[in-house]
């Protein structure tokens, strides 16, 4: 490991132990397989006590002050307010559907699409600012004032346009939708302000798009070019079977290696532009990871699951976070006598029903 | 741990971090620094946030941020007086964590039971009113797919009556709809599909199809199956996604198998009392199963794959009815030849009821 060289000036570093994480790990997991899954809200609080207070922001461990309650109150909430109209929705569209009103069961159908796809998009900004109003240094935290409802018409508005032209504005709302949701957040006093730009994903984004492209024409030109040599397909004989199935294997391979490949290495660019976009007051960020990083870590998460049969999959939050702290980079100064309490408020639960929804923040 | 008491302050206003004393008076104490008292703060609204390294955090009601981190040995005095650490959270603290586990596998089994078993009790609890406009909601006139004739209908009514003690509860319909496949819904509705009385040899199979949908209604099998399945999904609810639904599905798929079994049994029980002989159902089966797998695929076309996938087709069915002929009973068909050609044509002649499923508007 290489730790202590390139982590001597980090303003991150991780402290935690595998072996101190199993041992939260392990009980959590027998005691969200006995209460049928409902312990799991407390043992993501469990891991998340335990990963922030072993990380160190320049000279003092953060703190995760979430609780388990919180978690739980809002799934059921979520159940009750989003799920079970969900399931009657879906019941009565599917008696329209048998009454041969179909247009209006497409209706509802559309309309329960476009009210998920809505709140996916609150939720993605909920679970920031509910990460950030938990999350403690020497006292102070983070938030936001901002409930999150317009960021839902904006998810909706920039994941379209982002599809519309045959996919190709997705890194712009990407790159948007994340500056959106930072602008909007804020730690102690200071605003954070996010400027990352998507002109320079493009390059990455079209290497991972034209993957399949790129294997599509090559199966053109090889089909073209074996129709050309004049053999019709049963006179080819031995060799043009062993070159088709040979492009056949580098085809399969293409889609089954390159694309995921590709698409680490556009995530990877993306991370690193967006993260470096970031400042708040006088710090500014940096996110050292590239792509071998990324596809390193990512096959090294698929060796550990693979080889413990799936048991090593509990480990994954604190891979996760030990990678995102290993990398990431802090620049600037702070002046701890102007870092005064954050002012948001303070979401409870009720109040704060979507920020249950505590999907993948960053 | 370091071998001296420390205590560390922050006010939660700002991020300046205090080294401090703590003097005890009473039920309250202060904070000394060298140069400011802070305080006093009463030890009844000390919490315990979580553990951070080598120190344990303690927040005060009502104040954000503020904190009091002791490392170190912790004076006795002072350690009397401050709450309890948490660690698994609630109840597992003060259960410790072995009762707990078990207590809530006791209360998980408990929980699942109840859902198992409670909707046979519940379901003959629940008022035919309520069950015949569940039945309304979900099907209604079925899109105005019912095939009716005075001949067909006056057929179909004897079969009924000669299958079933009490006709008038049950609404026993044709669809016109070309699908090997009859449901029974709640409110004492049984749909035969047009597509399975045009392919039966003779009325004896329709009848012994019918009197098992009977059997549904009878034994309430589908306002079970329907409580069930919201039990499951309530209890289940806390496991996520996939898992989850494949143990509800292994769990419905269970009773669902043993319903089938009841349904036959009242099946082959109505048609005794009925004097029609267990033969053609029998060999309706037969025919079903008979037929290998590229029959069967194209048969699905014909929407035979219907029928089977609600009733898998084994041969101890099969075998069931053959065995349940009583030797030198003297069978009659189910009905005359007359009324089986009015109700195997009654679709036919009716050409106000519309045909088809679902998104079909012509
Ligand atoms: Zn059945």
């Amino acid at each position: 490991m290489n730790d202590d060289l390139s982590q001597r000036h980090s303003a991150f570093r991780f402290h935690g132990s595998w072996l101190e994480f199993a041992r939260i790990a392990f009980p959590n997991l027998l005691l969200t397989i006995v209460t049928l899954g409902i312990y799991r809200f407390w043992a993501t609080t469990r891991e998340r006590e335990y990963l922030w207070s072993k990380t160190d922001f320049i000279d003092e461990r953060l703190e995760w002050t979430g609780k388990g309650m919180e978690l739980f109150v809002g799934f059921i909430m979520a159940f009750l307010l989003i799920g079970l109209p969900l399931i009657v929705i879906q019941l009565i569209s599917q008696g329209l559907i048998f009454r041969g009103e179909a247009i209006l069961a497409a209706a509802m159908t559309l309309m329960m699409f476009l009210l998920l796809f809505y709140l996916t998009g609150v939720a993605y900004f909920r679970a920031l600012r509910y990460r950030l109003s938990r999350t403690y240094w020497r006292g102070i935290r983070g938030g936001s004032d901002d409930p999150g409802f317009q960021y839902g018409v904006a998810y909706m508005w920039k994941s379209v346009m982002g599809w519309l032209p045959i996919f190709l504005g997705v890194p712009w709302s990407m790159i948007s939708l994340w500056n959106d949701r930072w602008n909007a957040m804020s730690f102690g006093p200071h605003r954070f302000s996010a400027t990352a730009e998507w002109k320079p994903l493009m390059k990455r984004y079209l290497l991972f798009y034209l993957v399949p492209f790129l294997v599509f024409i090559g199966a053109v030109v090889f089909g073209i070019s074996m129709a050309a040599s004049g053999g019709t397909p049963d006179a080819l004989g031995s060799t043009g079977m062993a070159v088709g199935a040979i492009f056949a294997i580098v085809a399969v391979l293409s889609f089954y290696l390159f694309l995921p490949l590709a698409a680490l290495a556009y995530y990877s660019k993306y991370f690193r532009l967006a993260v470096g976009g970031l400042r708040l007051h006088n710090l500014e960020f940096d996110f050292r990871a590239r792509a071998p990083d990324w596809i390193l870590f990512f096959l090294a998460n698929m060796a550990i699951v693979i080889c413990t049969l799936g048991i090593g999959y509990i480990f994954m939050p604190y891979r996760n976070w030990k990678f995102f702290v290993d990398h990431m980079e802090a620049y600037g100064e702070i002046n701890i006598d102007d870092l005064t309490q954050s002012e948001t408020v303070v979401a409870k639960h009720g109040e704060g029903l979507l920020d249950a929804f505590d999907v993948g923040a960053i | 741990m370091s071998a001296f008491f420390d205590a560390w302050h922050y006010d939660g206003k700002s991020a300046v971090r205090r080294k401090v004393e703590v003097q005890i008076i009473g039920a309250q104490f202060f904070l000394l620094e060298t140069e400011r008292r802070h305080g006093p703060f009463a030890f009844s609204d000390i919490e315990y946030v979580t553990h951070k390294d080598d120190a344990d955090v303690y927040g005060l009601k009502g104040t954000d941020g503020w904190r009091l981190m002791l490392s170190g040995p912790v004076p006795t005095d002072l350690n009397a007086m401050l709450p309890a650490r948490r660690n698994y959270g609630g109840w597992v603290d003060r259960l410790g964590f072995g009762k707990a586990a078990v207590a809530f596998t006791v209360a998980s089994a408990a929980a699942v039971a109840v859902v198992l078993l409670s909707p046979q009790w519940l379901a003959p609890l629940i008022p035919s009113s309520v069950n015949e406009k569940l039945g309304d909601a979900l099907v209604g006139d079925f899109g105005g797919r019912f095939c009716s004739t005075p001949a067909g209908d006056a057929a179909l009514k004897k079969l009924v009556a000669s299958l079933d003690a009490n006709p008038d509860d049950l609404q026993v319909e044709v669809a016109k709809i070309d699908m090997i496949n009859a449901v029974a819904l709640p409110g004492g509705k049984v749909i035969l599909f047009d597509g399975l009385v045009k392919q039966a040899r003779s009325p004896d199979e329709v009848a012994g199809v019918l009197a098992h949908e009977i059997g549904h209604v009878r034994e309430k099998h589908v306002m079970q199956a329907l409580l069930r399945q919201m039990g499951l999904a309530v209890v289940l609810g806390g496991i996520d996604g996939n898992s989850g639904a494949l143990v509800n599905n292994m769990l419905s798929m269970s009773y669902s198998r043993e319903s089938e079994a009841e349904a036959d049994a009242h099946s082959m029980k109505a048609l005794g009392g009925a004097n029609i002989s267990p033969i053609g159902t029998a060999s309706f089966f037969d025919r079903l199963s008979e037929m290998d797998g590229s029959a069967r695929s194209k048969a699905s076309d014909n929407g035979i794959a219907g029928y089977m996938s609600s009733h898998p087709l084994s041969r101890s069915r099969k075998d069931a009815f053959e065995k349940s002929i009583v030797k030198g009973k003297n069978y009659k068909p189910a009905l005359t030849p007359a009324e089986w050609t009015e109700l195997k044509t009654m679709c036919t002649q009716d050409r106000k009821a519309k045909s088809g499923f679902g998104f079909d508007f012509n």
